[in-house]
């Protein structure tokens, strides 16, 4: 009904359709091969129209947990992208331009409360606590990038705990809540949070890596997009911890392109780029083990989807782009 | 003795038949008294004998000396109540409990709640006040006691997790406040002491997103899909109220219908539908817990209603005084809606915008040969009266708590109506 009387917010929803395709709905793919993965079958079929009905049902209800999880992230998104008054100022404050910060903020919020029923729906107050948590760490995560003293900055502990605020907590939450709902006993539980959260946390340190090597193993052809940004990831930081005077290039900051030239310098010299492939590889192996450890099962289909659910913790770290 | 038991037999009937019910057609405020007349006569018998006079002056007569006798025998025990005053010590045992839940881990995320609590105490906490007031109204008693330990634990918890709908209300609240005053950008610069003017925009959507996860996680803890189903259709129908007024078309702009709709949406449905939850939570029947979301739903009318008004008469009876912020920022309320329809020439002047200050004179100028402040006066007046009736359809209490709570309750209908800012 409100996206029909407001064809602004209709825009804004289609934002949230092409950015689910861009994404090669990587979430939902995750969590769709979780359920499956959990698959937990009725011992005892009262009758197949029955345990249809209940298998149908409980898929529903995952595949619920699917639409609010890029609900939430679109939401965030959007949140993120509305603009500081430092940056209105330099925009003159064009009509665009304001109705860009308004309509980023009410179709964040249209989102959000539309994943808030969404959730209600469940009847589940775990599930809601898990994706409301979902949130808080979403809004901690990008608060934290944007505050950070400059000894936050340059201190690995605050950036991996950044990053699994703001990357690795929506999937890691959304995959125990898809085992909650299929019933799964707290133990396995755990297990699905592990896989997302290590799987998370592997894909953001690639994607790391990728912002300064693009599609070419050589450094600099990436699109360097965080570091003129000022925001200082897993590479740098590793190549701080080997050449401590890359540190005061970072605390000069990197509005001036030359110091960004330096840094891509000491990286160059340094192992940063090598340490955090390293360091995906320890997490995606994590996220390996989690699914190992899960309950053996001897339906086709979970073992496909296991199967699968391993095959990304490849994926995620020979991709790349 | 036998003649009060006598006619409180005869008043329980009445109150069960429908005339004893409604009042409004004769209520001397919806007659074509001017509104100071109206207001000092309330304010008169506010003082005299508490807010249920007022709107028994031209009841039927066995209504009204059933409230004779009432007051006879009650007036000696009770003093005038402050509804605020009753809660006032939970309340402030709900603000250090809020703090506590909102506390950040990013000192920044911190600032952002510590401006929450300011905006608490401005607000007089008025939300909070009338959920505290209706868990008490709602008391079902344990009609047996096991023993003393098990029902105050009991009740000890359910009060807890009243409490709780209530501290979710007002994160929700203060949530959706925070990104209005991003969506009204242009606010900022009246508003010095707003978040997104002193943090910036992005901090004050966040330190909301913050908030309303707080809720959301709250709200779980509760352990009730269907309360959790009722606040988050608040969230919902906050943005689209939000949504509504942002985005009307001229036609919408001028109906006296979307108004009411983005109304209930905006203001009354944070209430109606927390009202509702407390009596869930107390373990309610469904007929009551509609009094209780009524009795809400029109209270927030009641309130948007006249804070209408005050917008343009401000503290004195006179147009022109208040802030008019509503109208400077293109926002048509009842008064001019009202206005409106008696002169339809006043629609050009509102389809051409108000940045224009001539035109908010010339509109100003239409509202006074209108009867358009006395009309929202009228119908807040009705809703008031409307949320007063669902109290008294409440099942008899006779515990004094109860029975104190429901006082205050009606006292806060008049209060809404009679306040002056």
């Amino acid at each position: 009904m409100v996206v029909a009387e407001v064809p602004k917010l209709a825009s804004a929803a289609e934002y949230f359709f092409k950015m689910g395709v861009e994404g090669k709905r990587f979430r939902p793919t995750v969590l769709l091969l979780m359920a499956t993965a959990l698959n937990v079958r009725v011992p005892e079929p009262l009758h197949d129209g029955v345990e249809d009905a209940l298998a149908t049902e409980l898929r529903t209800r995952q595949q619920c947990i699917a639409e609010i999880t890029e609900m939430i992230h679109v939401a965030s998104l959007l949140h993120d992208d509305v603009l500081d008054d430092a940056d209105t100022r330099r925009g003159i404050g064009s009509l665009n331009f304001v109705m860009g910060n308004k309509l980023a903020v009410l179709a964040g919020d249209f989102l959000l409360s539309r994943a808030c029923v969404a959730l209600a729906s469940l009847k589940n107050t775990e599930v809601v606590t898990l994706l409301a948590t979902v949130v808080e760490h979403l809004v901690t995560g990008e608060t934290m990038q944007m505050t950070t003293s400059s000894d936050q900055r340059c201190s690995m502990d605050y950036y991996m705990q950044k990053t699994y605020y703001k990357t690795a907590s929506l999937i890691s939450n959304s995959c125990k809540a898809i085992a909650l709902l299929a019933g799964q006993t707290a133990e396995v539980a755990i297990l699905a949070f592990d896989y997302g959260k290590n799987l998370g946390l592997a894909y953001q340190l690639i994607d790391d890596v990728l912002d300064f090597t693009g599609t070419s193993a050589s450094l600099g052809k990436g699109s360097l997009s965080d570091i003129q940004h000022g925001i200082i990831t897993a590479p740098i930081l590793f190549a701080m911890e080997e050449f401590p005077q890359l540190r005061t290039v970072v605390e000069q900051g990197f509005e001036d392109s030359s110091n960004v030239d330096i840094a891509l310098e000491y990286l160059g010299k340094s192992r940063g780029i090598q340490k955090t492939r390293e360091l995906a590889v320890k997490h995606a192996n994590l996220a390996a083990a989690a699914i190992d450890c899960l309950p053996e099962n001897n339906d086709e289909d979970v073992r496909k989807s296991r199967r699968a659910l391993l095959d990304l913790t490849h994926r995620v770290i020979t991709r790349n782009k | 003795m036998l003649i009060y038991r006598g006619l409180s037999r005869i008043s329980r009937i009445s109150k069960k038949t429908s005339f004893g019910r409604r009042w409004l057609p004769s209520h001397p405020l919806l007659s074509g008294a001017s509104h100071s007349a109206a207001a000092a006569a309330a304010d008169s018998s506010v003082k005299v004998l508490g807010c249920r006079e007022a709107y028994s002056w031209s009841l039927p007569a066995l209504h009204g000396i059933r409230h004779q006798i009432h007051h006879q025998s009650s007036s000696v025990i009770e003093e005038q109540l402050d509804p605020f005053s009753l809660v006032a010590d939970e309340l402030s045992i709900l603000a250090k409990r809020l703090r506590s839940m909102v506390v950040a881990e990013v000192p920044k995320l911190a600032s952002a709640a510590e401006y929450f609590f300011k905006m608490g105490v401005e607000g007089k906490r008025f939300r909070p006040t009338v959920l505290l007031l209706m868990a008490t109204a709602l008391n079902v008693r344990v009609p047996e006691p096991l023993h003393d330990g098990v029902e105050d634990a009991l009740a000890t918890e359910l009060r807890t997790r009243q409490q709780c709908i209530a501290e979710i209300t007002e994160m929700i609240h203060v949530a959706s406040l925070l990104h209005d005053d991003v969506l009204d950008d242009a606010d900022t610069r009246r508003g010095i002491g707003s978040l997104n003017f002193v943090m910036g925009n992005k901090l004050a959507v966040l330190a909301g997103d913050f908030l309303l996860s707080r809720a959301c996680v709250a709200l779980a803890s509760l352990k009730n899909t269907e309360v959790v189903t009722l606040l988050a259709t608040v969230v919902e129908h906050l943005v689209t109220g939000e949504t509504m007024q942002m985005t009307t078309s001229s036609d919408q702009r001028c109906s006296m219908d979307y108004y009411m709709q983005k109304t209930y949406y905006k203001t009354a449905s944070l209430i109606s539908n927390s009202c509702k939850a407390i009596a869930l939570l107390a373990g309610q029947t469904a007929e009551v817990a509609i009094l209780a979301f009524d009795y809400g739903k029109n209270l927030g009318l009641a309130y948007q209603l006249i804070d209408d008004v005050l917008d343009f008469t401000g503290t004195s009876a006179s147009l022109g005084k208040g802030s008019l912020s509503d109208i400077q920022h293109g926002i048509i309320t009842a008064p001019i809606l009202f206005a409106m329809e008696e002169f339809p020439q006043l629609r050009t002047v509102v389809e051409q915008g108000f940045e224009d200050s001539s035109n908010v004179d010339i509109a100003l100028e239409y509202l006074g040969k209108s009867r358009g402040i006395q009309k929202t006066r009228e119908l807040a007046v009705k809703h008031a009266n409307l949320a007063a009736a669902a109290i008294d359809c409440l099942p008899e209490n006779n515990d004094e708590d109860v029975r104190k709570s429901r006082r205050a309750l009606l006292d806060l209908t008049h209060r809404v109506i009679t306040r002056n800012k």
